[in-house]
């Protein structure tokens, strides 16, 4: 461990000294490293995810991971106020996306890959094209931070949610907001479409998980669980018939939006203070990733809610979790005594 | 995918206007997907308008004169637009660029009246000319050729009768077959790949005839015509070609419509009719010249009159209905496009969670055991227990939602496996790209 601290440090230096921008390509920034890690026992059918690569460069506490649709890039948002984008196999550094005045809380990659969206303290949402290297437009409307933001499936539009309690619906091409909705009472934790852009599902601080039409802006359901716990993050399942909620009280369930129950719960892993992400696996067994307040990240089979695999080496709270959409790939960063972003990677060939 | 959320039971004929496009529109027509709409201007641009940001994304700006019609490919990629300036313009909405690559010009010898593209292959254009004239434009490499189609007459009546001009001219949803109505009140059916008339419907009382609309599924007709009625057909089956016969053989057969529809009042013309996807409903746009008005037939109840949607002080001139929903656009002379729909009450029982709104106040009744205290560890395995069915997070239950829905023809169809050789490159899979408008531009 000792010997890990020395090497990111220098990583980090490294990237500081660096000149800022201009060189849309530059040297690989990454280190690739022998995983040194113990892993639990593994039988033939559990998952087996090593650490790849360290990629640091951010200075400040990581806040969002995402992978971009095409599975070539990931990118990475971070309270330093800057977008970084890495090579998904490699981890080579590819550029940074400076621009915003505030941290930033997460990041949407649009379908075609081309653009990425990122939702900051400073009230704006910034999308970025890849091609130019800049903000190809600014999205100005939230009274407070902007916390979650993400595509519909023809990229045409964004929904984002934030601490001024509202969700509101964005054209892309011309940058004007279509429609608040007055949404939650507390701040909105995360939002986004379901897989065919007629849903909208937001969860809050208040608790509520709900879904909107996307078309007309109107409720449909309210899920809320008795005890009513701080709703952290809320993602549809492939199919759109549940929603993953990860919630303040250590858990995660799976909920069937249709019938408004329950179907499976997870648990195992810390999560009390922050807004921390869960996912699903896109290749493979089918699992439920999340990042977790003991520096580790829990993976559970999503039938049976086993914990398959617990990854350690993290110093710090694991606040992002992304998942590779075609490789077992899992990208993970957190909190600022770690800055630095791991891959793992589950080399067994997928059946 | 909501519709498992919302109601099953509001499925019903557009109601209200949802909104208005400010445009200069002559007409406005959605893709198969429903998700653009596509005007024609007399200015001889057209612009596609998303419906989901209500914004135009392209400006295609290709003639110097009126727009007369536009089609869309079945998966959306391609655009046709015909002009009076005696020019087909396909554009290509794949590249990512405003206004979008031309794909091909066809030019014809007089101005364009109207112009569509074979439903299964953008390589085949019907174009009906001013003259009264429709040619087949083939640009497939193997196929190129521009044909004319020609009526056939009875020896008897061959010379005597004064050659009658065509109208309308629409490929049938499966492209098997073209449709023709001429200035005489007949239809005229031909096959689309051997351009061989197979039959002549003598629609009596119609006069000239004005425009078609097919049911999805090509087994229904409604035409508009100059006598101020709309009629509602079935249509037969039409024989397959024998090349042998010369002349060749064609069906003569009397069409006798199953509904009629008019207004017995004030006797107003047509503009335009659209059916609704599933065929239930029936809209005309009345020609009107003072009002805008839309009067709405159920077919499935012996085509009774349902309702007129009343649009306002601009009279409307153009109207189409979309292709999966309960929404019509109604283009008025002013150019503006409206967009009507059903509207869903606001149910606000959704904003609180296992909240159930009832109509009538209903006394209940608790369970017997409903407020006992049970046992923690027995709630807790209970909940366990129901936790251990299997759930399935990636098939879809929902028919994969198709962009269009193509008629599927028999195996061994000719026609089909005709139009099929030399493929466009119009694939479900394309996607529009986004176009960001700058920002010192707005």
């Amino acid at each position: 461990m000792v010997e890990e601290q020395a090497v990111d440090d220098h990583e980090t230096k490294s990237e500081q000294e660096r000149p800022q921008e201009t060189q849309p390509c530059v040297t690989p920034d990454i280190e690739m490293k022998v995983p040194d890690l113990e892993v639990k026992q593994v039988t033939s059918e559990k998952p087996n995810y090593k650490l790849q690569y360290s990629l640091s460069g951010h200075t400040m506490s990581v806040s969002s991971l995402k992978f971009s649709p095409n599975g070539t890039m990931l990118v990475s948002a971070a309270a330093d106020k800057l977008v970084k984008l890495w090579n998904a196999f490699t981890g080579e550094f590819i550029r940074t996306f400076e621009g915003h005045t505030q941290g930033i809380s997460d990041v949407a990659w649009s379908g075609d890959s081309d653009y990425i969206a990122s939702a900051s303290d400073d009230k704006t949402i910034r999308i970025w094209s890849l091609e130019t290297g800049s903000t190809a437009m600014t999205l100005n409307g939230h009274t407070s931070f902007v916390f979650c933001v993400n595509y519909n499936p023809n990229s045409n539009l964004l929904v984002s949610g934030g601490f001024d309690e509202t969700v509101r619906v964005w054209d892309v091409a011309r940058g004007r907001c279509l429609k608040v909705l007055p949404a939650h009472s507390d701040p909105v934790t995360a939002v986004g479409f379901n897989h065919d852009g007629t849903l909208v599902v937001s969860s809050a601080m208040d608790g509520l998980i709900r879904i909107w039409d996307a078309e007309s802006g109107q409720c449909l359901k309210t899920l809320v669980d008795d005890d009513n716990p701080i709703c952290s993050h809320v993602k549809w399942s492939p199919n759109s018939r549940f929603v993953l909620v990860s919630t303040q009280d250590s858990t995660i369930r799976l909920w069937n939006h249709q019938t408004s129950r329950c179907v499976k719960t997870y648990s195992g892993h810390v999560n009390r203070t922050y807004c921390i992400p869960a996912c699903f696996t896109n290749v493979g067994s089918k699992c439920i990733v999340s990042g977790s307040e003991d520096a580790k990240i829990y993976i559970w089979d999503l039938q049976t809610r086993e914990v398959l695999q617990i990854l350690e080496g993290h110093r710090d709270v694991v606040l992002a979790v992304a998942t590779h959409p075609t490789h077992n790939i899992i990208a993970s960063a957190g909190m600022d005594k770690d800055l630095t972003v791991r891959l793992w990677r589950d080399s067994k060939p997928t059946s | 995918m909501n519709g498992s959320i919302l109601s099953p039971f509001n499925v019903s004929h557009p109601t209200a206007i949802q909104t208005s496009l400010l445009d200069r529109a002559s007409f406005a027509k959605f893709d198969p997907s429903g998700r653009y709409l596509a005007t024609g201007k007399l200015d001889g641009s057209s612009s596609i308008w998303d419906l989901e940001t209500r914004s135009t994304i392209r400006l295609l700006d290709g003639h110097v004169k009126a727009v007369t019609s536009v089609d869309w490919s079945r998966y959306s990629r391609y655009l046709l637009t015909s002009s009076r300036d005696w020019n087909v313009i396909i554009w290509d909405l794949a590249s990512p660029f405003d206004p979008p690559q031309r794909h091909t010009t066809i030019r014809f010898d007089a101005p364009v009246v109207s112009a569509s593209f074979h439903p299964r292959n953008s390589n085949i254009v019907l174009a009906l000319l001013i003259t009264g004239d429709a040619f087949v434009a083939d640009l497939r490499k193997e196929h190129r050729s521009r044909t004319e189609l020609c009526e056939v007459y009875d020896e008897a009546d061959e010379g005597t009768k004064p050659r009658s001009a065509m109208t309308v001219a629409r490929f049938d949803p499966t492209g098997k077959y073209i449709f023709i109505g001429t200035a005489a009140g007949s239809v005229l059916v031909f096959n689309s790949r051997t351009k061989a008339m197979v039959a002549r419907h003598k629609i009596s009382g119609a006069g000239t005839m004005r425009g078609f609309d097919f049911s999805k599924g090509g087994r229904r007709l409604v035409t508009n015509s100059s006598d101020r009625a709309l009629r509602h057909f079935n249509l037969p089956i039409y024989p397959s070609p024998s090349p042998a016969s010369d002349p060749p053989e064609y069906l003569d057969q009397e069409l006798k419509p199953i509904y009629q529809f008019n207004d017995p009042i004030n006797k107003t013309a047509w503009h335009t009719m659209s059916y609704s996807p599933e065929g239930q409903w029936l809209a005309g746009g009345a020609a009107d010249h003072a009002t805008h008005k839309i009067y709405i037939w159920d077919i499935v109840n012996d085509g009774q009159f349902v309702c007129t949607l009343d649009g306002g002080r601009e009279p409307l001139i153009h109207l189409h209905w979309h292709p999966r929903k309960s929404v019509i656009a109604s283009t008025t002379n002013q150019g503006n496009i409206l967009i009507w729909h059903c509207p869903i009450p606001e149910r606000w029982g959704a904003f609180a969670g296992g909240f159930e709104e009832v109509d009538e106040n209903v006394e209940y009744h608790e369970r017997e055991d409903e407020f006992d205290i049970e046992d923690e560890a027995e709630t807790a395995r209970r909940k366990m227990k129901r936790e251990e069915e299997e759930v399935d997070i990636d098939g879809l239950d929902d028919a994969p939602m198709q962009q269009s829905t193509p008629v599927i023809p028999p195996k061994d169809d000719e026609d089909a496996a005709w139009a099929d050789d030399e493929p466009d490159d119009d694939k479900p899979e394309w996607k529009m790209a986004i176009i960001m408008v700058e920002e010192d531009y707005l």
